[in-house]
């Protein structure tokens, strides 16, 4: 009996220790919660006042020093904090165990606590229950009808009205558009607030077309325009149409008139060229042939040329004929290059500034993006390159400025990187910024929107995909939450599937009917296209973060940003093999010539073959960081590094 | 696959952190494993296998031993084993990032992924310990046993499984699936929702007892509890059919997960929340010292579908294990006041008043029903404003109607508005959006209302009712089967007469 009376007390000594200490770390949680809470290491108002007294006099190195210490003394206080209010927490947590702990063993020696007081009488209590349920019931409805008619806006009403305000305004702007269907807004070049007869369009655009198509073909070689001379007959069928069905139809004889008019490079010119970032069509496959696998930067083997690049930027390099085009930006300049491919000599440097619209100030990018993220592309006859700021720029291929036009602020965080493509008369941009994304459709001869589809997406920092999907021209767009598709002369949505999300860096890849796009923390996604595009196949075990994929002969190959890429079957989604190299990968892999060339973020250009079987061919060194996807022309490689531009030959 | 183990910090990463997308964190992780198991894409299940195993035989190490060690050893052995949790649970790889705009990351809401064989696992462990505690209490009458399956359940539910799934919350992804036809519901939680309903439909509230954490919680602090005044904890019992109905319609309308939102002991699971959480689940806990699971009685939503359940449930626990002897030393053991004492006496007023007031109270209902069903009805608009859209368009609305945004103007802007500006959307957009939610709201507020109703037209109808009864009853409905009162019944389970 003695023993349990001494083993209760010592437990309530043990219990009445943890209370207090408990209770004890509460108070000065508490107390140290609000001061961290109110403490702003980089706001303090003392070393605010001493850094304007250094920005008065900015030599004084004593009191610079001074505020070096105060501003290290000051966050170290914080974080000191931090820690105690941490360690507090866990404290305060083990003095509560311990009381529970306690108090469990207290209830057990103690045993059961008999109370045998009387309860109240049964029927006493059931009537005052009733009072103070009937009572608490009506207290509930009236506060309930109090807040109702105090709080009452009739919000649903006033929606509807400002929801029919907007109807009523809105068909008295639009009758200054020319209306299409998804949303999509077709500009023409002309439109101003009086919008000529519709049948007169078609033709007032293409006299201003001839007119300023004149003018290019003239530093270009024209060649003979075959499908011009029915032209005239063609307009007057499509003005029967006109008549019959609303303006839409204009837009497009319009532009399928243009498209039929103008000397634009042939697909089989294209992929004898290198004209867009991943080659032809954006779609990472290359047609040319005797590509050299092997090389070394150090040692100088296989190295034709090696060019310093003025300006730093992340496109990759494009080539028509005989020129090589770059561009590199900075927070203050913005330049387009066009090298000689053969040499290595740099032919000429095209100094963007004066853009109307440009912002005075460049955008804030991550070092990862730069300013000159996205690639130039070109027609033959005429460059065209984007920079971080929105600014777009028209040069003929001597360099000098045809139009150039800013696009708006991009303000994306890390920045602006989707590259250009160029179908026909159309400059086609994905601009997926912030606010109001949108896929542009610019005419390659003034920059005058052709049209201009809002987008419901997230900021994109993919690039589209101008491919031949059997029938017809599609270009592919990939930003979360969707991979669409849209008709690459009019900016009209084809299909769209809803399979993607987060950060979009990846553009998607197109071949054997099915589209693939992917994304980090979201799904590789293979789309079988047919009457309805959907879903043939995903998986989420390896993600890409910024390269994108590539299709060639049925299989499917994947880069990923943490250095493995893997195979997969296009159709089946069965992964054949996958491989992991030491670093990373930003860059995108290209098909060419029977093998598939990648470079990765430490500047060495992998080469293996294309097949079922993982088959390394060389890894070749660059000498320098880089991040870029290689161009190929005439059994060479032009690879741009961090700082230079290296051509690989024999 | 591996986006799951993102922010679990079980090993120092080698590798540099790249400079976008937080490289390092999901892909570093990744080739951490593979440097220190070189393992083959073909072992990859093995290789998560293993770390699943690995963590669920340190939670339950310490309880294997707990039967070999001395009994004094297990205060100290659980000290420790929850400061571990504590330290490991709160160990993120990055703190949370600091905002320009002075936007704080709210508490997660939702524990990280989880692959789906620990999904299932968490299931069988429900299961298990749904029987073992219906065995503990039913057969055993241990409410020893019933105390160890508490700790159990803090430990496993609730500090190792971070309080989720947890079947309080469930009922909620039940309301969403039900009116929500795009939003599937995954089979764990459906069973997380389910398995304790069928128990109490047939045992009582089983689960409650020791299985559920935030019970258990509560439980453990229950040192010196009071007994309510009857009428005080039939009111007070009353709110739990308004969280529950509240509950339904905002996760119905897919507002939000309100008791996840406002659960006050997840905080403590997951050594992460609000500080005004972390305040008002130490204030439950405080009040658990004196009213006994005051969030199980008075608040929990769930408690009502159990309550309903267990009302008819043939095997519920009995408080003497033969016949009843009335000695009446159970009858203020119950610290929820769930035990239900012998009316056997005269009855105190003319039965045909009572009939006559029963029968007025059941024609009463109807028009209860219809009143609340008007009063919810008035009250959606106010219902609504929690849905973050019908908010954001009635600031759209009133900042349209004062002449639209001030472009140059934007430092006293919302964190909302500000968003919605820069997304460009058009107004009548959200206005359509909003009206649409406005008009669930309307019906939702009807079926609300009509709901709350019933329950009080119901509840004064069973006040008029007088049960015969001759013997000390647990009232099965409020009774959470925390064996408490067995122990104070001196009836042995078979009485062996002695010659």
């Amino acid at each position: 009996m003695v023993e349990k009376n001494k083993n209760i007390k010592t437990w309530e000594t043990i219990a009445r220790i943890s209370i207090a200490f408990a209770l004890l770390i509460s108070v000065l949680l508490i107390v140290n919660y609000v001061q961290y809470k109110t403490m702003d290491p980089v706001e303090s108002e003392l070393i605010l006042g001493l850094v304007q007294r250094l920005n008065e006099n900015p030599e004084d190195a004593q009191l610079r020093d001074e505020i070096r210490a105060l501003d290290l003394l000051s966050r170290k206080a914080y974080f000191t904090k931090q820690w105690q209010v941490r360690t507090g927490g866990y404290l305060l947590l083990m003095s509560i165990v311990l009381l529970v702990i306690v108090k469990q063993m207290q209830l057990n020696n103690n045993g059961k606590q008999v109370d045998l007081s009387e309860r109240e009488d049964g029927f006493e209590n059931q009537k005052k229950t009733r009072l103070w349920v009937s009572v608490s019931g009506g207290v509930i409805v009236v506060i309930a009808l109090a807040f109702a008619f105090l709080n009452h806006q009739d919000l649903g009403e006033n929606l509807n009205q400002a929801i029919a305000q907007k109807m009523e305004v809105k068909p008295t702007q639009e009758t200054q558009k020319t209306p299409v269907p998804h949303e999509t807004i077709i500009e023409t070049p002309n439109d101003n607030n009086q919008t000529p007869p519709k049948e007169e369009i078609a033709i007032v655009e293409e006299v201003q077309e001839e007119a300023k198509n004149e003018n290019i073909a003239e530093e270009t070689k024209p060649e003979p325009n075959q499908k011009a001379i029915g032209k005239k007959e063609e307009i007057v069928k499509q003005e029967e149409q006109v008549k019959e069905e609303p303006s839409k139809v204009v837009a497009e004889v319009v532009k399928e008139e243009k498209s039929t008019a103008k000397n634009f490079p042939t697909e089989a010119e294209l992929k004898a060229n290198y004209n867009a970032f991943r080659g032809f069509g954006s779609n990472g496959i290359d047609f040319h042939k005797n590509i050299p696998t092997k090389w070394d930067a150090g040692t100088g083997e296989n190295i034709l040329w090696k060019l310093e690049i003025p300006i730093h930027g992340y496109n990759s390099p494009i080539i028509w004929g005989d020129k090589l085009f770059l561009s590199g930006a900075n927070a203050n300049k913005r330049e387009v290059y066009c090298i000689d491919r053969n040499t290595g000599k740099l032919i000429w440097t095209y100094d963007v500034s004066a853009v109307p619209g440009s912002p005075e100030k460049s955008p804030k990018v991550t070092d990862d993006t730069g300013l000159a993220a996205p690639s130039l592309t070109t027609n033959g006859n005429l460059v065209f390159a984007l920079f971080g700021n929105g600014d777009l720029v028209a040069l003929d291929l001597s360099g000098k400025k045809v139009w150039d036009k800013n696009l708006g602020a991009t303000n994306n965080h890390y920045g602006h990187s989707s590259s250009l493509v160029v179908h026909e008369e159309v400059l086609i941009v994905q601009y997926d910024i912030k606010r109001n994304p949108k896929l542009l459709g610019l005419n390659i001869s003034n920059g005058e929107e052709i049209y201009k589809t809002p987008r419901k997406v997230k900021v994109s920092w993919a690039s589209p995909v101008l491919v031949n999907t059997g029938s017809k021209m599609e270009v592919i767009l990939a930003a979360d939450p969707i991979i669409a598709s849209y008709n690459p002369k009019t900016g009209v949505e084809n299909w769209q599937v809803d399979c993607i999300f987060g950060e979009v860096g990846p553009s998607v890849a197109y071949g054997d009917g099915i589209v693939f796009g992917v994304n980090e923390y979201a799904k590789l996604v293979a789309i079988k296209l047919g009457e309805i595009a959907e879903i043939l196949w995903e998986d989420d075990e390896l993600l890409s973060d910024v390269p994108s994929p590539i299709v060639k002969d049925g299989l499917m190959y994947l880069a990923t940003s943490y250095g493995v890429v893997a195979c997969y079957d296009a159709v089946s989604g069965e992964k054949y093999w996958e491989n992991e190299f030491d670093n990373g990968f930003y860059g995108s892999p290209i098909y060419s010539d029977g093998n598939i060339f990648l470079m990765d973020m430490g500047g060495i250009l992998h080469v293996f073959k294309a097949g079922k079987e993982f088959q390394s061919i060389a890894s070749n060194p660059l000498g320098e960081d880089g991040m870029t996807s290689p161009a190929f022309m005439d059994g060479r490689i032009y690879i741009r590094g961090n700082k230079h531009l290296i051509c690989v030959g024999k | 696959m591996f986006k799951v183990y993102r922010n679990i910090d079980f090993f120092d990463c080698p590798f540099p952190k790249g400079s976008k997308k937080d490289y390092s964190t999901s892909l570093g992780i990744r080739q951490c494993f593979q440097r220190i198991l070189p393992l083959g894409s073909g072992q990859k299940f093995f290789e998560k296998l293993i770390r699943e195993i690995s963590l669920v035989l340190l939670t339950l190490k310490s309880r294997l031993c707990f039967s070999r060690l001395k009994p004094r050893l297990i205060p100290l052995i659980l000290v420790l084993f929850l400061s571990i949790f504590s330290f490991d649970a709160s160990a993120q790889r990055f703190p949370k990032p600091e905002f320009e705009s002075g936007f704080e990351q709210e508490a997660h809401q939702l524990t990280l992924p989880r692959s789906d064989f620990m999904e299932y696992f968490d299931v069988f462990v429900l299961l298990v310990a749904m029987s073992l505690i219906t065995w503990l209490i039913l057969k055993k009458r241990s409410r020893k046993g019933v105390f160890w399956m508490s700790i159990f359940s803090i430990l496993y539910f609730g500090f190792y499984r971070e309080g989720c799934v947890c079947s309080v919350g469930s009922l909620q992804n039940i309301a969403l699936a039900l009116f929500n036809p795009g939003y599937k519901i995954p089979l764990t939680v459906l069973a997380f929702f389910l398995i304790p309903l069928v128990y109490a439909l047939f045992f009582g509230r089983t689960f409650c007892a020791g299985v559920c954490p935030l019970g258990a919680i509560q439980d453990i602090f229950a040192w010196k509890p009071l007994q309510l005044k009857p009428w005080l904890q039939k009111m007070l019992g009353l709110i739990p059919f308004i969280y529950l109905g509240l509950a339904v319609l905002y996760a119905a309308t897919a507002t939000d997960f309100v008791i996840c939102r406002y659960d006050p002991f997840v905080g403590f699971y997951r050594i992460n929340a609000e500080f005004t959480m972390i305040v008002l689940g130490g204030l439950f806990l405080l009040t658990s010292i004196f009213i006994a699971r005051p969030y199980c009685r008075f608040i929990c939503p769930y408690g009502v579908l159990l309550n309903w359940m267990s009302r008819f449930s043939k095997y519920h626990m009995t408080i003497t294990p033969n016949e009843c002897i009335q000695c009446k030393l159970c009858e203020n053991s119950c610290p929820f006041g769930a035990i239900e004492i012998p009316e056997v006496s005269v009855p105190k007023e003319p039965k045909k008043k009572s009939v006559r007031r029963f029968v007025s109270l059941a024609l009463i209902i109807p028009a209860l029903a219809i009143l609340g069903a008007w009063t919810g009805a008035q009250f959606h608009e106010n219902l609504a404003m929690v849905h973050p859209k019908v908010k954001l368009a009635e600031e759209v609305f009133i900042i349209n109607e004062n002449g639209g945004f001030d472009e140059n103007n934007t430092e006293n802007e919302t964190l909302e508005i500000d968003a919605y500006r820069r997304s460009g959307q058009a107004a009548e957009e959200l206005y359509a959006e909003a009206e649409i939610i406005l008009k669930q709201f309307y019906t939702g507020g009807i079926w609300l209302g009509g709901f709350l109703g019933l329950v009080f037209g119901f509840t004064l109808a069973g006040l008029s009712l007088f049960r015969y009864r001759e013997d000390y009853e647990p009232n099965k409905g409020e009774c959470l089967s925390c064996a408490r009162c067995m122990d104070y019944c001196p009836v042995e389970k078979e009485i062996t007469v002695k010659n």
